[in-house]
C-alpha cells in the first residue's frame, strides 16, 4: 500500500523537466520476449500466475486462453528463467471486436524494469493489427502499480465495479480505444 | 450388453438390470469404462465434444481440491453432526456464571456476524454460521439465548424483506440470498414480548443485587442471574443492554416500514435508545474482559469478535458451505466486535438522518437531500430504507402523485394537480423516469453512475416524445409562448423542466466520476470543460423555467407594474450559484490548459491512441444523448488550445467565482447547506488564485516547482497545490 503522500507525488507534475519514465524499459536489460510457443510454455505460465495471483485457476483456464489465442500470450525470459507473462483473448462484444487482458504477471524482483509494459504492449499491438477496436481489463482499485502502467499506455478508467473481487475490493474496468477514422466523423 | 472402444481396447459394459430401462435407453454401469478412460487420459487432458469446448472446460471443478471442492472443506458433515459432537451445547455450561459469560460471547459474535453480513458477505457464512440459530427448537430450555436468537432471526428476516423490496442491483443482491436458511422460526413474531419478559426478569435480578441488605430479605425469592454475587450486577447490566439494543433496533426497523414516514418520530426515539445501549455495551467491555471464561486477561487493544475477548461457542463458518455454491465460499474475515459496534452506530446515525427528513414535496429538495445523504457513504441497509421512503406505490413518499411532483418541479401552480394531461402516455412515462431516477440515486455510487449514464438517453427521448405528444394535442399553439391557454403553458413548463433535469443528471454523472476516482489528472482539463459546458446549459434551463413561471404569475395579477418589474429584474440566486460554479470550472479548464500548453504537463501521451480517444470514451454516453448539442472534442480543443498563463492572470475566473460567492452569502444566510457550498467554492477559488500567481511568477525560473491537484476543499472542484520537489 502506498501512503497518501506518495500518491500525491505520483500525480504531481514537474514544471521543469520533460517526463522520461516511459522510455526507461528500452535500456538493454537482457530480457528476451517470446510469443507462446506450445505446450512446453504452459507450466511456466501456470507457475508464474500461481505464485503471484490469488485466484486459483485450473489448467483448463490457461488452456482456454493459450490454445485459442496463442498469438496474444507472451513470456519474458531473463537468463533462461521465465520472469513474466501476459495472457489475453479477443472476441466480439456488442458488435465490436474487443481485446481482453486476462493475466499479467512479473516476478517481484524483476519489476520496475518495464517488462510488464513491454509484454502488454506486444499483446496490444497484435490486437490492434487483428482489427480490435478496443482493449479492456479489470484491475483492483488498490493496485496502484497496474493502474499507473495502464494509464501510461492510454487506458481510461471507464467504470468502477463495486466489490468486484471476493475479497470485497472494488475494481476499475480499464479501456483503451484505438483511433479509427469513423470516430472523428461521429463527433463532428 | 453395450460395447465401447477406448484406445485399442474393447470394453464390455454390463447393463444394470436393477434400474428399469426407458423406451430407447438402458442404464449401464460405466465404472469399468471410466477406469479405462482414466488410464488413457493424462493429467490436464480433456475430451472434446460438440457441447464441451475449451470455454466450458474452464468451469471444471477439481474433485478433492480444497480450493474447489466444497464437500471436503467442512468441519462437520451436517448441523446434526455438529450438535452430536457437542459443538453447541445447551446449556453452555452447568456452571451458571460460565453459562452467562458464554451466552454474552454468542451475542457479541452474532453482532459481529451481522455487521459483516451488512457489509457484503453472505448470510450463510456470517449470522447463520451459528448452530443455535440453525436449530431454533434446541434453545427453548435456555430462555435468554432462545429470545436473543429469536430476535436476531426476526431482524435478519425484516432486513432481507426490506432490501428485497427495493429490488436492489446485482452487485449487492448477495445480501438477500437466504439459501433456504431457517429465517423464520416458529414464534419469532412474538420475539418482542418474549424479550420484554426476559428484560423484566433480569431487571428484577439487577434490582435485587443492588438493594441494601435490609431490603434484600423481601427480594430473596428472586433467583440471581448467576452464582457469583460480586459479578451479578455487571453481568445483569451487560445482558440487559444487549437485549435492549436488539429490542429497540427491531422497533426501529418496524417503525421505518410504516407508510409515508408515519413511524419516523417513534423510530427516532428508538434510535436514540439503541445508541445509548451501544454505549453501555462499550462501557461494560472492561468488566467482561477482566472476568472472562478463557482465563487470560487480554490487552485492551487486542482485536476479537466479542467484548470479553473469548472465542464464542456454537459457530462454524463452514457449516453452510454446501448450501451456497458448488465451489466453497472463500474464508471471510469477520468484523471485530468494536468495529461491529461502530458499524451499528454509523447505521443508526444514517437512519436518524432519514427519520429526521421533512418529506418535502419539492423534487429539487428531495434530490438535494438524497445527494447529501449519499455523501455520508451509507451502506446498503440505510440506502434501502431511504428508497423505501422515497418511492412507495409509485408515489413520492407513498403520498404525492408523481404528476403533482413534476408540476411542482416545473413551477406550475398547484391547481394543475388534476389536469387531464397526466393521463397522456408520454407524461405517464415521464413519471416512471422520475421514480426510476429516485431509485437510482439511492444505489451505491459506482452502480449509480453507470445507471445515470444510461438513463440520460431515456430523458432525451422522453423530451422528444413529450414534444410530439403535446403538439398532437394542441397543434402549433405550443410555440406561441404568450398564449393564455393553461394547457399549453403546462406543456411548455414541463418541457423546459425535463431539459433542466436532464442536465442535472448529466452534472451528477460527471461529478460522481471524481468520487469514484475515474479521472486521472491528465483527464481533468477535459472533464472540467465538459462540466463547464453542462453547467451553462443547466443554468440556462433553470433560468428560463423561473422566468416563465414568474411571467405567468405576474400576468395574472399586476399587469400595470410590468415595466417597473422589468427594471428591477434580478437573476435568481439559484442561477447565480450556478454561475459561480461555472466560473470555477472555467478557471480550472483554463489553468490546466495553460499548464499543458506551456509546460507540457498533465498530458496523456500513450503509444496507442490520442487524447481524442480518451475524450470519446469518457463522454460517450453524453455525446450519444447529444448533451449538449453540437459539442465535440474539437470544441474542447478550440477553447483550450490558446490558453496561456499570461492571459489568465489578467482575466481570472477564480476571482469572479470568489466575488459572486461572497455576494451570495447574504441571500443564503438562512440555508446552511448552500452556505457550506459557497464556503467551499470560495476556498477552492482562493487556493487556485494563489497557485496561479505562484506559477506565473516562478514557473520558468524554478524548475523544481511541482504542481498537483487535490480535493481537500470540495468534492469535485480541485485545489491546485504548488510545491518545491
Amino acid at each position: 500500500m502506498e501512503t497518501e503522500k506518495n500518491k500525491k507525488d505520483d500525480e504531481a507534475e514537474g514544471l521543469g523537466l520533460p517526463r522520461i519514465e516511459a522510455k526507461r524499459y528500452l535500456q538493454g536489460s537482457g530480457v528476451e520476449y517470446v510469443s507462446y510457443g506450445g505446450e512446453h510454455h504452459l507450466p511456466l505460465i501456470m507457475n508464474l500466475v500461481d505464485q503471484e495471483l490469488s485466484e486459483p485457476y485450473s489448467i483448463f483456464t490457461y488452456r482456454y486462453f493459450v490454445y485459442l489465442w496463442p498469438q496474444l500470450s507472451f513470456l519474458a525470459f531473463h537468463e533462461g528463467k521465465c520472469v513474466g507473462t501476459v495472457v489475453c483473448k479477443m472476441g466480439e462484444h456488442q458488435n465490436t471486436l474487443r481485446g481482453y487482458i486476462a493475466m499479467l504477471v512479473v516476478l517481484k524482483p524483476y519489476r520496475g524494469r518495464g517488462i510488464a509494459t513491454e509484454l502488454v504492449t506486444r499483446a496490444i499491438r497484435v490486437m490492434m493489427e487483428s482489427g480490435c477496436e478496443e482493449v479492456t481489463l479489470e484491475a483492483e482499485v488498490t493496485n496502484k502499480g497496474a493502474l499507473a502502467l495502464y494509464g501510461r499506455l492510454g487506458f481510461i478508467r471507464a467504470k468502477r465495479l463495486f466489490r468486484y473481487y471476493l475479497n470485497g475490493v472494488d475494481a476499475f474496468r480499464l479501456k483503451l480505444l484505438f483511433p479509427v477514422q469513423r470516430h472523428t466523423n461521429i463527433s463532428r | 450388453m453395450a460395447e465401447e472402444k477406448i484406445g485399442d481396447t474393447d470394453v464390455q459394459i454390463p447393463v444394470n438390470p436393477t434400474i428399469p430401462s426407458g423406451d430407447q435407453s438402458v442404464w449401464a454401469d460405466v465404472s469399468p469404462l471410466l477406469q479405462l478412460a482414466c488410464k488413457d487420459l493424462h493429467d490436464g487432458e480433456l475430451i472434446h465434444g460438440e457441447n464441451f469446448n475449451l470455454f466450458a472446460a474452464m468451469s471444471a471443478l477439481e474433485i478433492m481440491d480444497p480450493k474447489m471442492d466444497s464437500g471436503i472443506v467442512s468441519t462437520y458433515y451436517s448441523v446434526d453432526e455438529a450438535i452430536e459432537k457437542g459443538a453447541a451445547p445447551v446449556p453452555l455450561s452447568f456452571d451458571r456464571t460460565i453459562d452467562i459469560q458464554c451466552t454474552i460471547d454468542i451475542m457479541d459474535h452474532l453482532l459481529a456476524c451481522e455487521a459483516t453480513w451488512h457489509k457484503g458477505h453472505s448470510l450463510a457464512q456470517t449470522v447463520f454460521s451459528c448452530v443455535y440459530l440453525l436449530r431454533p427448537d434446541r434453545t427453548s430450555s435456555h430462555a435468554l439465548l432462545h429470545s436473543y436468537c429469536m430476535v436476531v432471526r426476526a431482524t435478519c428476516n425484516a432486513l432481507v424483506s426490506a432490501v428485497s423490496d427495493v429490488r436492489t442491483n446485482e452487485e449487492e443482491d448477495l445480501f438477500t440470498l437466504t439459501y433456504g436458511l431457517p429465517l423464520k422460526g416458529d414464534g419469532d413474531e412474538k420475539c418482542l414480548s418474549v424479550l420484554h419478559a426476559i428484560d423484566e426478569t433480569i431487571s428484577r435480578q439487577l434490582r435485587a443485587c443492588k438493594a441494601p441488605s435490609t431490603k434484600r430479605r423481601v427480594l430473596e425469592d428472586i433467583e440471581p442471574l448467576q452464582t457469583n454475587p460480586d459479578l451479578e450486577e455487571g453481568f445483569c447490566k451487560a445482558v440487559l443492554c444487549r437485549l435492549r439494543f436488539r429490542k429497540h433496533f427491531y422497533h426501529v426497523l418496524m417503525c421505518m416500514r410504516r407508510p409515508q414516514g408515519k413511524g419516523f418520530e417513534l423510530a427516532r426515539k428508538h434510535i436514540t435508545s439503541c445508541l445509548s445501549e451501544l454505549d453501555s455495551m462499550l462501557k461494560l467491555e472492561e468488566f467482561l474482559r477482566s472476568n472472562n471464561t478463557c482465563g487470560t486477561v487480554r490487552d485492551a487493544t487486542e482485536e476479537a469478535t466479542t467484548a470479553s475477548g473469548c472465542r464464542p461457542i456454537g459457530f462454524d463458518s463452514s457449516l453452510n458451505s454446501r448450501l451456497s455454491a458448488p465451489t466453497p465460499p472463500r474464508a471471510i474475515k469477520l468484523l471485530y466486535w468494536k468495529e461491529a459496534v461502530e458499524y451499528f452506530k454509523k447505521l443508526l446515525n444514517d437512519l436518524q438522518v432519514i427519520c429526521s427528513y421533512t418529506l418535502d414535496p419539492v423534487l429539487e429538495v428531495v434530490l438535494r437531500f438524497v445527494v447529501g445523504f449519499q455523501k455520508l457513504h451509507p451502506d446498503l441497509v440505510a440506502r434501502a430504507y431511504l428508497q423505501l421512503l422515497l418511492v412507495q406505490d409509485g408515489k413520492l413518499y407513498g403520498r404525492d402523485p408523481v404528476f403533482a411532483v413534476i408540476g411542482k418541479a416545473s413551477l406550475l401552480p398547484d391547481v394543475i394537480k388534476n389536469h387531464d394531461l397526466q393521463k397522456n402516455e408520454a407524461v405517464v412515462q415521464l413519471g416512471q423516469l422520475v421514480t426510476n431516477l429516485l431509485r437510482i440515486l439511492c444505489t451505491n455510487a459506482a452502480w449509480q453512475r453507470r445507471k445515470l449514464g444510461k438513463i440520460l438517453q431515456e430523458w432525451r427521448i422522453i423530451h422528444v416524445q413529450l414534444e410530439m405528444a403535446f403538439k398532437k394535442e394542441f397543434g402549433d399553439t405550443l410555440s406561441t409562448s404568450n398564449d393564455e391557454n393553461v394547457a399549453v403553458k403546462i406543456c411548455n413548463q414541463i418541457l423546459i423542466w425535463v431539459e433542466e433535469q436532464t442536465y442535472w443528471i448529466a452534472t451528477r454523472f460527471l461529478t460522481l466520476g471524481f468520487e469514484l476516482e475515474l479521472y486521472s489528472p491528465s483527464d481533468y482539463c477535459m472533464v472540467y470543460w465538459y462540466i463547464y459546458v453542462i453547467l451553462i446549459k443547466l443554468a440556462e434551463k433553470t433560468h428560463v423555467k423561473m422566468m416563465r413561471s414568474n411571467d405567468n404569475g405576474r400576468r395574472k395579477g399586476k399587469k400595470k407594474r410590468d415595466s417597473k418589474d422589468a427594471k428591477d429584474y434580478q437573476i435568481p440566486p439559484a442561477v447565480v450559484l450556478f454561475q459561480c460554479q461555472i466560473y470555477l470550472a472555467e478557471g480550472l479548464v483554463m489553468m490546466l490548459a495553460a499548464l499543458r500548453n506551456e509546460y507540457n504537463v498533465f498530458q496523456s501521451l500513450g503509444p496507442f491512441n490520442t487524447e481524442h480517444e480518451r475524450f470519446l470514451q469518457h463522454f460517450e454516453l453524453l455525446q450519444k444523448a447529444c448533451l449538449p448539442d453540437h459539442i465535440s472534442y474539437f470544441s474542447f480543443k478550440e477553447t483550450t488550445n490558446h490558453a496561456r498563463l499570461s492571459t489568465l492572470s489578467m482575466y481570472n475566473c477564480f476571482k469572479d467565482a470568489q466575488r459572486i460567492a461572497k455576494e451570495l452569502r447574504i441571500t443564503y444566510s438562512n440555508d446552511p447547506e448552500k452556505l457550506n457550498e459557497l464556503r467551499r467554492i470560495e476556498q477552492v477559488a482562493e487556493h487556485n488564485v494563489v497557485a496561479l500567481n505562484l506559477v506565473c511568477r516562478l514557473g520558468t525560473l524554478d524548475p523544481s516547482l511541482k504542481i498537483y491537484f487535490e480535493f481537500s476543499h470540495h468534492p469535485y472542484f480541485a485545489s491546485a497545490v504548488v510545491k518545491r520537489s
